[in-house]
């Protein structure tokens, strides 16, 4: 065993701590799902998308002729972890192009689609940015249950239906759809297609959905006789859940890293702040209290990190991961609700000041934390439903839903 | 990077999976609670035939000279089915510490016989006042003329009964510094002047008191340097307390397969009663907890084999077993219901020997204030 890494990984942690350093300003604590609300933060973030471009970050572990350059999963392990220590955004293309969109491409899609839509994503452009319609207001955990309907029409699909809580639609120049082909199939699994979008298609209707603290993250979008050519059903005709759930284990092994960083981010945050400051005459990092809070987050810190290491370790060796995904997902939700809760906890009564009032401290990261940890937590499957596929395809126990 | 282990690696593990399972079932391991010496004799000797207890020895000693890291898959196996005696007491407590910073006299004479299984060995540090900061040991070496003369009371000594050798921390100087001032010992328990009662315990582990009265030592008989043993005292309880950890997380393994195994088979409302989302979350949130500490170890297990510093992962690691076997063993005995909580079933074993490890080499909160000196506070 060795859990080591090399003097590659190494040097692009130091050339990831330079490129922060210059090109990210000071106090910029955007998290990745709300650098799409404001339109000077998406600005700002899709700028650093096309600098990750250039520098091959933004989809290193692509093939070349996809425009990435084949780096390894701990390389991209790596990666995730320091641009999220350093709170770089434009990561993601709009949540979905580098994470799942592209993976998924590589594995089932026509090399058509791929030589089409990769290199958009590649390059960290606006024709780059995707949204993924999968949730509908009868479809969340049960995805299964999805009602959007597409039918064939010569060489076109005619798509009616609507999509919830759809990230980035507003941005969006692409969306990558769930759509029932098939409603008479016994399975309801059996008859689900995937298939792309081009968002400026007559009948798509984009409504912004405001989340609790106000900001626009995420959309209804609503499908009226759109029509997508044949040539835009990503792999098989009601194979679409069955490709999902191939793609899944990949689209998910790279949350364990960036929570990780996140995690990293907001512990050292802390550590600095509670040794600097005095309450009641007295160094807060003496209080034991505060450093029992501190070390156990450490722990669950550095476990995530050993999660991290595995799956990363895993896929460069060629094994498929299973639950391990579903794992590191669970797990980093639970720790980076733990820190936050911590920090909440930690600062005090200040912790209910807005991010840019005065009397934030750490430039408002634990209160940004705060708010955005339940909504990441359900993002991309709850806890239940991580949960759930653990249980079943790890423990060996009867399907419970 | 790797999370392999090597080809040899696996295969003592699944040697001693084997060995484990078909020679040490728990009836026996609950037999051996009631036992006075707490081990079985035949067991012992076969394992000592294995080459486990001279495992990580220099093979001029009659070991077979594998790594630190072997001696770490070992004990989680050992973990995982129970293997009541003194091996780790034998191994972890002393043969590692004489290996060391035995003179190599001391190595020649004690190591051989120790990698045979023919000598039983253990630790005495623990007293009534005095936790393994070694701060509070009375018991004093007092030296005159060439000899020191060993008087004192230590408790939870594990197998003292069954020990032929015991090493034993004791004072040889008062200063301003407590923690200065302490030797190791080696005390033959033949010696006249030494007295050992079995502590009754909730664990089912063998632990003894052990009085020392007017015993009579050599300068032959101190383990490294007289009157300074604080570091190696130190350094043996680091090594030591990180192949504990080991032991744990096989222990943890154990207790998740055992209960979700039950929740696959026992039936309730008509179905198994891990198709019970509460049932199986618990499973998983106990998958997580298993897996977490396993690398943890294994993080720290690596450092160390490596000679780096390892004091702030070694300090997570035995944090995490702590938690980890206190949360995994009770959620274990719940699943079950009421035959969990009965004797004939071994979850119960795993649940009382929680006790057993929380505190060897020390408690939680004294690791968790490592961690926190380890992230800068």
């Amino acid at each position: 065993m060795d859990f080591g890494l090399g003097q590659k990984e190494e040097t692009l942690r130091e050339e990831v701590r330079q490129f922060a350093e210059k090109e990210i300003p000071d106090g910029w604590i955007v998290n990745f799902l709300d650098e799409e609300s404001r339109d000077e933060d998406w600005a700002f973030s899709l700028s650093i998308s096309k600098k990750l471009a250039e520098r091959g970050w933004l989809v290193m572990g692509w093939p070349e002729k996809y425009g990435g350059r084949g780096a390894s999963y701990i390389e991209q392990m790596v990666f995730a972890m320091e641009a999220a220590f350093w709170g770089i955004p434009g990561l993601s293309m709009g949540v979905s192009g580098t994470g799942w969109i592209g993976p998924s491409l590589m594995l089932y899609g026509s090399e058509q689609q791929r030589l089409k839509y990769l290199p958009m994503i590649a390059s960290g452009g606006p024709d780059g940015i995707w949204c993924t319609g999968y949730s509908e207001p009868n479809a969340g955990s049960d995805f299964a249950n999805i009602q959007t309907r597409a039918v064939r029409d010569g060489d076109e699909y005619i798509v009616n239906g609507q999509k919830v809580w759809t990230s980035c639609a507003h941005r969006a120049r692409w969306c990558w759809l769930a759509v029932k082909t098939d409603p008479s199939a016994p399975r309801p699994q059996d008859g689900i297609s995937l298939m792309i979008v081009d968002m400026k298609s007559p009948g798509v209707t984009v409504n912004p959905l405001l989340n609790y603290t106000g900001e626009h993250i995420f959309n209804e979008v609503f499908f009226d006789n759109v029509r997508v050519p044949v040539s835009d059903l990503v792999g098989e005709e009601n194979r679409g859940w069955y490709q999902l759930m191939k793609s899944l284990a990949y689209e998910r092994h790279s949350f364990g890293g960036q929570s990780y960083g996140t995690g990293k981010r907001i512990l050292n945050g802390l550590a600095k702040y509670v040794t600097e400051t005095k309450r009641n005459g007295r160094s807060m990092s003496r209080d034991p209290i505060i450093r029992h809070r501190l070390a156990e987050n450490a722990i669950e810190l550095e476990t995530l990190k050993m999660f991290a290491y595995e799956i990363a370790w895993k896929l460069n060796n060629g094994v498929v991961p299973v639950y391990e995904s579903s794992r590191n997902k669970s797990f980093a939700d639970h720790v980076l609700e733990q820190l936050a809760l911590a920090g909440t906890e930690i600062l005090g009564s200040v912790a209910q000041a807005e991010q840019h009032c005065k009397l934030a401290r750490l430039r408002g990261l634990i209160q940004r934390q705060y708010l955005m940890f339940p909504g990441t937590a359900i993002a991309a499957g709850t806890d239940e439903i991580e949960k759930n596929i653990i249980g079943k395809f790890k423990l060996g126990l009867p399907r419970s839903y | 990077m790797n999370f392999n282990y090597t080809e040899q690696q696996v295969m003592l593990r699944t040697m001693a999976r084997d060995f484990l399972v078909k020679e040490c079932p728990k009836s026996m391991t609950r037999e051996l609670e009631k036992d006075k010496k707490g081990y079985g004799v035949d067991t012992w000797r076969r394992v000592a035939e294995l080459g486990w207890i001279g495992l990580v020895l220099p093979e001029q000693y009659g070991g077979s000279g594998a790594g630190f890291m072997d001696l770490v898959i070992l004990m989680e196996e050992i973990g995982r089915n129970i293997l009541p005696g003194p091996f780790f007491s034998t191994v972890a407590l002393a043969a590692l510490p004489i290996m060391e910073y035995g003179s190599d006299e001391q190595k020649a004479r004690y190591l051989p016989p120790i990698a045979r299984g023919e000598k039983i060995w253990t630790l005495a540090l623990n007293e009534v006042c005095a936790d393994s900061s070694c701060r509070g040991i009375k018991t004093a070496a007092r030296l005159y003329d060439g000899r020191y003369t060993l008087n004192g009371e230590k408790i939870f000594v594990p197998y003292a009964g069954a020990a032929d050798f015991m090493l034993v921390v004791a004072r040889v100087k008062r200063g301003r510094l407590l923690e200065k001032g302490l030797t190791l010992f080696i005390v033959d328990m033949k010696k006249p002047g030494i007295d050992v009662d079995v502590i009754p315990t909730i664990t089912g582990e063998v632990q003894c008191r052990v009085k020392f009265t007017g015993v009579d030592l050599s300068a032959g008989d101190v383990l490294g340097i007289a009157g300074a043993a604080d570091n190696a005292i130190g350094r043996m309880l680091d090594k030591a307390g990180l192949l504990k950890c080991a032991e744990v997380s096989g222990a943890c393994q154990s207790v998740l397969d055992i209960t979700s195994d039950y929740a696959r088979d026992r039936h309730q409302f008509g179905k198994p009663i891990g198709a019970f989302q509460i049932i199986q979350h618990r499973l998983v949130d106990m998958l997580m907890d298993v897996e977490g500490l396993h690398y943890l170890v294994c993080q720290a297990a690596w450092l160390m084999s490596t000679g780096a510093d390892c004091n702030g992962q070694l300090a997570m690691a035995k944090v995490k077993a702590n938690e980890v076997y206190q949360r995994v063993a009770l959620s274990g005995v719940k699943i079950h219901g009421a035959i969990g909580f009965s004797r004939e079933h071994d979850i119960g074993l795993y649940y009382r020997r929680v006790m057993a490890s929380k505190f060897f080499p020390r408690d939680t909160d004294y690791y968790i204030e490592k961690v926190a000196r380890g992230i800068g506070l």
